[in-house]
């Protein structure tokens, strides 16, 4: 397939395995602009396969990051998995608009809403506008997949766990957003598999959040 | 002198580069003659988005290949981008010019009988390097404003192919829609890719629009087609403009929540259902036409539900009706729960049945209104017909032959012939 958007070869500087299924690929960023919530189009060079995936970094960092979690029947998050410093990666992009759509940093008050990998939107943002007034609440399975908390601060970032009691709440992120105040001014993202984003998205309109307060980016 | 023909496969855009360039080529000399006829040149103008459009693309080289043997073939449109190696390769054709250099196909051809052998990617990048189209063709003619999509809808090929989005300048803009006007086109119609991804400079679709209404002269703006999320909150607003067609073709694709998710739609059902009430509060016979993907992987009994429920509460006049159809390269080809031909060919009928429904009703709604009809056609007995400006059709009995000039006339009645046409009296 011959495309024509803007592609490029770029160099892996580092991975960082977080789980022994997830890790955050570093590479330089050849001075790409980005803005949060956009994510860019990668893969081995001259692979037909080629995946999406949300930028990690912030703006202000010398180089890109993303956070892939390796899928069992997948092919280029197994691929990938087996990068090397030094390698060779395809680059596209950035596209995308999810956290664009809000007239960010000047929102006001957010509420991300994430499940698993689908925190790099989050992160991204926090780190490029760490002054920004978030709250970010994070499902996972385990305690050790939260992620890098430690770059959020704690007052702001709450880790749901649903199999261990190592987070901050024990349950799924739809459970607290039952049991938690919410602040109906806020403007909600959320990002993360879609049955995530459906219940949440009823709980959110049930607790008196109007649908254009709300915004998604479904991770498949 | 050298004849040349043409052939149009898939969108609108690419209905409108095709006019543009049997322009470009009649003004350099060139016989326009039908596809059915020998040429020497024959420019096919594919498309990409599904595998049946390679598919038929690929039907209409061989058939172009096959009728004019001597002749030159010149394949253009995404299919070239899609599949540039391929077509390439493959004897039938000569040349492969990608859609940034699409305007630049006469250039290509005049160098070719000069005895200049040029690649097609020697030429410059140009997606709005088209000049008008030739009244004749035509009485509304498309205005090019924006060109590739950033959307990455789950099921689309195209930003692969059309690129990332680009705006056009707005003075070219402008310019275009000047020239025209002062050419005698009475309809411009807003054309691009995504049009509501416009921004050059900050100025939006909305600001565009605003400015192309500004400019003097008795001309008619309608859109071509629009995202839901492409527009801010006062966009019903321009709609008040008297030059502003109160048509929409604002593609929904589906009533599902679920579905819009899984297709990466930026907009939900529940929003789209607020902006269609909020035009009809305002203008209550504003037409609203859509487009409609059925089948899509995963589409339930339930989803396909919330689809006919939502076509028949926006009561669109008509519904483009899709089958999903895998495209290869995007991210719903790898979903699971693909869904019978069968599955999809059912509830493609179903939808039909409901947009002819809706569409009668909604004539039916607008008898007695008044339209400002753009002539197309007046035929020997004094017939005239053409498109009011809510976009029906509508037939008229006459007096005066000439096309493409605006007659005032009052809808009567609903003629149920094969499409269904307003009979109306002119004023």
């Amino acid at each position: 397939m011959n495309v024509n958007v803007e592609q490029a070869i770029y160099t892996i500087d580092k991975v960082r395995h977080l789980t022994e299924s997830t890790y955050v690929l570093r590479f330089s960023r050849n001075g790409m602009p980005f803005t949060p919530g956009q994510h860019l189009v990668l893969g081995l060079p001259g692979s037909q396969e080629l995946r999406e995936y949300s930028i990690y970094s912030g703006i202000h960092d010398d180089a890109l990051e993303v956070i892939i979690k390796e899928v069992d029947e997948g092919v280029v998050s197994r691929q990938l998995k087996n990068i090397k410093p030094g390698d060779s990666l395809e680059v596209r992009g950035p596209y995308g608009f999810f956290l664009t759509r809000a007239a960010l940093p000047k929102a006001g008050k957010l509420l991300f809403l994430s499940s698993g990998t689908g925190i790099a939107p989050f992160h991204s943002y926090i780190k490029s506008f760490p002054g920004a007034d978030y709250r970010l609440i994070h499902g996972v399975r385990n305690r050790n997949e939260a992620y890098d908390a430690e770059d959020y601060q704690a007052r702001r970032f709450v880790a749901c766990t649903s199999r261990d009691r190592g987070g901050d709440f024990y349950g799924r992120l739809t459970d607290y957003l039952l049991e938690t105040e919410l602040d109906t001014q806020s403007l909600v993202f959320l990002c993360g598999n879609s049955n995530m984003i459906f219940d949440a998205m009823d709980i959110l309109r049930a607790r008196g959040f109007s649908q254009n307060q709300i915004y998604t980016e479904v991770y498949f | 002198m050298k004849k040349v023909s043409f052939k149009t496969l898939g969108c609108r855009l690419n209905q409108y580069e095709t006019d543009a360039l049997v322009t470009q080529f009649h003004q350099a000399g060139y016989q326009v003659v039908d596809f059915s006829n020998q040429a020497d040149i024959t420019v096919i103008n594919t498309c990409t988005v599904t595998n049946q459009s390679d598919q038929k693309s690929r039907n209409i080289i061989s058939q172009a290949a096959r009728k004019n043997s001597d002749g030159l073939v010149v394949v253009t449109g995404c299919m070239a981008n899609n599949h540039k190696a391929l077509l390439e390769a493959n004897d039938q054709v000569t040349y492969v010019v990608d859609n940034e250099r699409k305007s630049q196909i006469v250039a290509l051809i005049d160098a070719h009988f000069k005895g200049e052998v040029v690649h097609p990617d020697a030429y410059a990048r140009d997606v709005f390097g088209f000049d008008i189209v030739d009244k004749s063709l035509h009485t509304r003619t498309s205005i090019k404003v924006q060109d590739g999509c950033d959307n990455f809808c789950t099921y689309c090929i195209v930003p692969s192919v059309r690129g990332r989005a680009v705006s056009r300048p707005l003075e070219g803009i402008l310019e275009n829609v000047r020239r025209v006007v002062d050419n005698g086109f009475k309809e411009v119609v807003i054309t691009g890719v995504n049009i509501g991804r416009y921004d050059h400079n900050g100025t939006n679709i909305e600001g565009a629009l605003e400015k192309i209404l500004e400019l003097p002269g008795d001309f008619r703006v309608r859109i071509s087609s629009l995202e839901p999320d492409g527009f801010g909150p006062d966009f019903h607003n321009l709609f008040q403009h008297p030059k502003m067609s109160p048509h929409l073709h604002l593609c929904i694709q589906s009533g599902s929540e679920t579905i819009l998710l899984k297709m990466r739609r930026m907009y939900t059902a529940r929003t789209f259902m607020e902006i269609v009430e909020k035009f009809r509060t305002q203008m209550p016979g504003f037409n609203f036409t859509t487009d409609v993907i059925v089948g899509f992987p995963g589409e339930t009994e339930d989803d396909f539900r919330d689809t006919t429920r939502l076509v028949k509460e926006a009561r669109f006049s008509h519904v483009h009706t899709f089958r999903y159809s895998r495209r290869k390269g995007t991210r719903a080809d790898r979903m699971e729960n693909q869904l019978e031909e069968q599955i999809k060919n059912e509830r493609s009928e179903m939808i039909r049945q409901i947009s002819e429904v809706n569409r009668l009703n909604y004539m039916q709604s607008m008898t007695g209104i008044h339209q400002r009809v753009l002539v197309e056609q007046v035929d020997k007995n004094g017939m005239a017909r053409g498109y009011g400006e809510h976009y029906l059709p509508i037939r008229f009995q006459t007096g005066n032959r000439t096309r493409n000039r605006f007659e005032d006339v009052v809808m009567e009645r609903v003629d149920l012939s094969d499409p269904p046409v307003m009979m109306a009296t002119n004023i």
